[in-house]
């Protein structure tokens, strides 16, 4: 059952955005895992329609926040305004309150908004003056950043990396899906009046069944060795931290629920693991994700898988 | 790097010190540096750093010195040297642990320290410190790759370990077996203490044999072919001159060799002989003991030195323990040497002791009678004591038994009675040897000890060699039960293990070759045993153990992986490129690839399920899968 609607959902999304099905499978994968996503690729390669179609597809709502060096926490998080009427601060929420959260250019504002939108990612709630608010279920930061240019950008410490379940890169989209772009109709209301694939209720759910899928010990051991050896390895400077280990294991638990299965096997694992990981590592030579993302191959493929 | 690792180390480095220990043979003041092991330990086990680098070398410099002083002037042996550099290097090893390269060391330095020690001592304590080494060994050799892989965490090295452990007992048994024996020494010369004997020299001074009469050290340990009533008594050497201090051996001796498998002295019936399996423990003499008289020795070496009292020696001395299979009759020992006269010698100054025999016997005596009158009357007026003051200035110390402190122990009554014989025109000679022996219920041998040590006298009684003990019967101590037990398991360490020898190897493969009915080649025995035991037992050997793995692998990983890795075998003999860090779905594409037969999807979907999903295999599942297995597998 839940197969076919993941399978719908697939399908309605990869009907706007053709030829990338194992990154749209990421997204959903990173959805399910109650996950935030991180896109770093070249701007006009399909981003921001994916976060759109992803929300509309799933029922979700939807909020594009252009991250600019000027943009301030409250601008995200929201105000609290007096209202002469009731003579009370009323609470004005802002664009995080939302399902489905496209941070475009996460490394152009200050680091200052940069906390506040990770602290709500990592919390699900923020505070304002002293009140707590809880953030809409399901929710779902997607941030984009552009890996050439770095000119006035603030980038993002690791440790505010490590707040993002995956990343990913689009890529260009093959010759025969990028000849079918061109005569593309570019505009949003054609997604905009999308019907929905599943509800955002059901994804709540399937979110608390992905908990419960199964993981053997041996497979526990496979990630466990995984982790040990981004610490060991001589090509990388930090390894990868317990909380990345956490997200691994609630990544890999996703991406079994996602193929319709209720037990965890060593192809999750390693299917996963780079996508995971690679943004959790610093190389000794600086260089993108992408290169971290090897590093990790190359370490899966030195780690016998068990049996 | 984990504290288990860590402990390994210490606990090897205080492997091969303890080994050496237990030696005995470590000079006291060079053990002493061994101590400085615990500190160091101490440290590295706690965390703390090394010693800096300079104290680190300075003391390896003068370790170094320490050593060729040794060598060449405090022990006078390289070898002991040798034993007692390792020992100090294990103490600068312990401050000094930094690469896992120096755990390395460590362990081939107590390696070293364990190979030393097995050539200083035979003790089954050396057996038990080896076992403990090699289970240690074993751990941190496998650790070690662990911890060079960096997977310490992720992978419990338990079955490894034991596997390991267990793979390496099985090998160190089967060559232990199978390896040729070697008679003779490895070193050159031999670093046992050997225990310190009396009587059975070429002189042996009078009153010496009071000081080892309450040693309880075991000389040598005998089983019987067939019961034997007591009393027991060993013969080894004879003496027969005297010079009122010391006796003293004179008789010629005469070189024999193997007759077939056997050193024979007199033509006997084997039916007739009882046999002896002596085990002699490391001795300084070369005299070979049985019950007399020996008429026919099984054991190894090409020659023996005899003499005309029909007395054995080896051709050098015992550093070693030395077994051997006696042989001996209780028939007539006709006396068959020309030259009676030099057991009629005496001394000057035997007034006295003339008198006294005068007085014992009769005129009308025969030989026979006036030996026994002597024996029963110094058995009778004289008291046994071990507590045998000097004698005065001026008196010999046989005047002072007879006519003053009328005590003394088997030495004193020996000496009298020959004496007294020899007065009287009987021709007599003293035998040094081994009287009784506690028998060991346990392994059904007798015990043989210092304290056992006993003389006592032949005469020539109508041209026959007769045995006279004049000496009163002494009760013999009891061993406790548990010490019995403790000897028997030594006996028997002694007996198999450290005394191993081409002998045993050929019952082994006379043992194994049964079944086959080879027809025998007397001189090629031996010869055979080695090739059968390398040919058939070796292989069967690894095909045993690979059973084993094999086994192990189906009943640590059960059917459903069992079969799954024999598929991904196959797939990699079709050329798939299959290894370890293969996931079921690259094998699965593999096996695509090479264009396999069968479902290879469903199955490893099967796989899967099961082992990853926790689920348990119905009857009609299993053989769905084995029936997909065979699909492949065709």
């Amino acid at each position: 059952m839940e197969r076919q609607s993941l399978k719908r959902l697939q399908e309605s999304i990869e009907s706007v955005i053709k030829g990338k099905s194992d990154a749209v499978k990421m997204a959903i994968v990173t959805l399910l895992g109650k996950g935030h996503l991180l896109l770093e690729d070249v701007p006009g390669i399909g981003k921001t329609t994916l976060a759109f179609t992803l929300a509309k597809a799933t029922n979700c709502s939807f909020q594009r926040v252009q991250f600019t060096s000027d943009l301030l926490p409250t601008d995200i998080i929201g105000v609290n305004i007096y209202n002469p009427d009731t003579r009370e601060f009323e609470f004005r929420s802002g664009p995080l309150f939302a399902n489905i959260i496209l941070a475009d250019e996460i490394n152009r504002t200050n680091p200052k908004t940069q906390s506040a939108l990770l602290e709500a990612m990592n919390e699900r709630r923020v505070s304002v003056d002293r009140k707590t608010y809880r953030l809409p279920e399901p929710f779902m930061v997607i941030a984009t950043q552009n890996p050439l240019e770095y000119h006035g950008t603030f980038p993002l410490p690791e440790s505010q990396l490590d707040r993002f379940m995956m990343h990913l890169k689009l890529g260009y989209p093959a010759a025969e899906y990028e000849r079918q772009v061109l005569f593309q109709q570019a505009s949003f209301d054609s997604i905009e009046s999308m019907a929905p694939a599943i509800s955002s209720e059901e994804i709540i759910r399937m979110q608390q069944e992905v908990d419960a899928v199964k993981i053997d010990d041996s497979l526990v051991d496979y990630i466990m060795s995984i982790i040990t050896h981004t610490r060991r390895s001589d090509k990388i400077r930090l390894g990868v931290s317990p909380r990345g280990g956490q997200f691994l294991l609630k990544a890999v638990k996703a991406t079994a629920y996602y193929e319709g299965r209720e037990y965890v096997t060593p192809d999750d694992i390693k299917g996963t693991a780079p996508l995971v990981l690679g943004h959790r590592i610093i190389l000794k030579t600086q260089t993108y994700i992408s290169d971290a993302e090897r590093v990790i191959e190359e370490i899966l493929s030195g780690i016998p898988v068990p049996v | 790097m984990p504290q288990i690792y860590k402990f390994l180390t210490a606990l090897l480095a205080f492997t091969g010190c303890i080994s050496l220990v237990i030696t005995g043979e470590m000079n006291p003041f060079m053990m002493i540096t061994g101590i400085g092991l615990f500190p160091g330990y101490y440290r590295f086990l706690k965390g703390m750093e090394p010693a800096p680098k300079w104290a680190v070398s300075s003391f390896s410099f003068l370790t170094l010195i320490v050593f060729f002083f040794d060598s060449f002037v405090i022990s006078n042996d390289s070898f002991l040297g040798v034993a007692h550099l390792t020992i100090t290097f294990q103490v600068i090893k312990s401050f000094d642990l930094k690469e896992p390269w120096d755990h390395l060391q460590v362990y081939f330095m107590a390696l070293l320290q364990l190979i030393v020690a097995s050539e200083l001592t035979n003790s089954i304590a050396f057996g038990i410190i080896f076992l403990l080494f090699l289970v240690a060994f074993v751990s941190a050799m496998v650790l070690s790759h662990f911890v060079k892989e960096g997977t310490t965490e992720t992978v419990r090295f338990s079955t490894p370990v034991f596997a390991i452990s267990l793979l390496a007992l099985f090998f160190t048994f089967l060559f232990f077996v199978s390896l040729p024996r070697v008679s003779g020494q490895i070193w050159g010369k031999s670093h046992i203490k050997s225990i310190r004997t009396v009587g059975f020299s070429e002189r042996v001074d009078f009153g010496s044999f009071g000081d080892i009469k309450a040693d309880p050290t075991v000389i040598m340990r005998v089983e019987l072919s067939d019961a034997v009533e007591r009393p027991y008594y060993w013969r080894g050497m004879t003496l027969n001159y005297f010079d009122r201090t010391s006796w003293a051996n004179t008789l010629e001796k005469d070189r024999i060799y193997k007759d077939g498998e056997l050193f024979v002295i007199r033509s006997f019936r084997r039916e007739d002989a009882i046999g002896q399996k002596i085990y002699l423990e490391p001795m300084d003499n070369d005299v070979l003991f049985g019950m007399s008289d020996i008429v026919a020795i099984e054991s190894a070496g090409y020659s023996m030195i005899t003499d005309s009292a029909r007395s054995l020696f080896l051709p050098y001395k015992k550093g070693k323990r030395f077994n051997y299979l006696a042989y001996s009759t209780s028939d007539a020992n006709s006396v068959t040497e020309n030259n009676m006269q030099r057991y009629l010698q005496l001394p000057p100054g035997m007034e006295g002791i003339s008198r006294l025999a005068k007085d014992i016997n009769d005129l009308g005596d025969s030989t026979d009678q006036k030996a026994r009158k002597i024996e029963q009357y110094l058995m009778r007026n004289y008291s046994y004591s071990l507590s045998v003051p000097q004698p005065p200035e001026g008196m010999s110390p046989i005047d002072d038994f007879l006519f003053n402190t009328r005590k003394g122990y088997c030495e004193h009554y020996a000496t009298a009675m020959v004496l007294m014989l020899r007065i009287s025109g009987i021709p007599a000679r003293i035998v040094t040897g081994f009287f009784g022996g506690e028998t060991n219920d346990y392994g059904q041998y007798i015990i043989v000890r210092q304290s056992n040590a006993h003389s006592w006298v032949e005469a020539d009684i109508d041209g026959i060699w007769k045995r006279f003990d004049p000496t009163p019967p002494v009760s013999e101590g009891v061993t406790s039960g548990i010490s019995l037990f403790l000897d028997m398991i030594r006996m028997k360490w002694g007996r198999y293990i450290v005394a191993f020898s081409l002998f045993d190897q050929r019952e082994i493969a006379r043992f194994i070759s049964f079944p086959f009915q080879i027809p025998s080649m007397p001189e090629m025995k031996s010869l055979r045993g080695m090739v059968l035991v390398i040919v058939f037992a070796l292989p069967a050997g690894l095909i045993l153990v690979w059973v084993i793995m094999k086994s192990l692998r189906w009943t640590r990983y059960g059917l459903v992986t069992g079969y799954y890795l024999r598929v991904r075998d196959l797939v990699r003999k079709r050329g798939g490129k299959i290894t370890s860090f293969s996931t079921p779905a690259e094998v699965k594409s593999e096996a695509a690839k090479t264009g396999m037969r069968g479902r290879v999807s469903e199955f490893i979907n099967i796989y899967e399920e099961h082992r990853f999903g926790g689920k348990s295999m119905t009857e009609e599942a299993r053989a769905n899968y084995k029936e997909l297995f065979r699909e492949i597998n065709h």
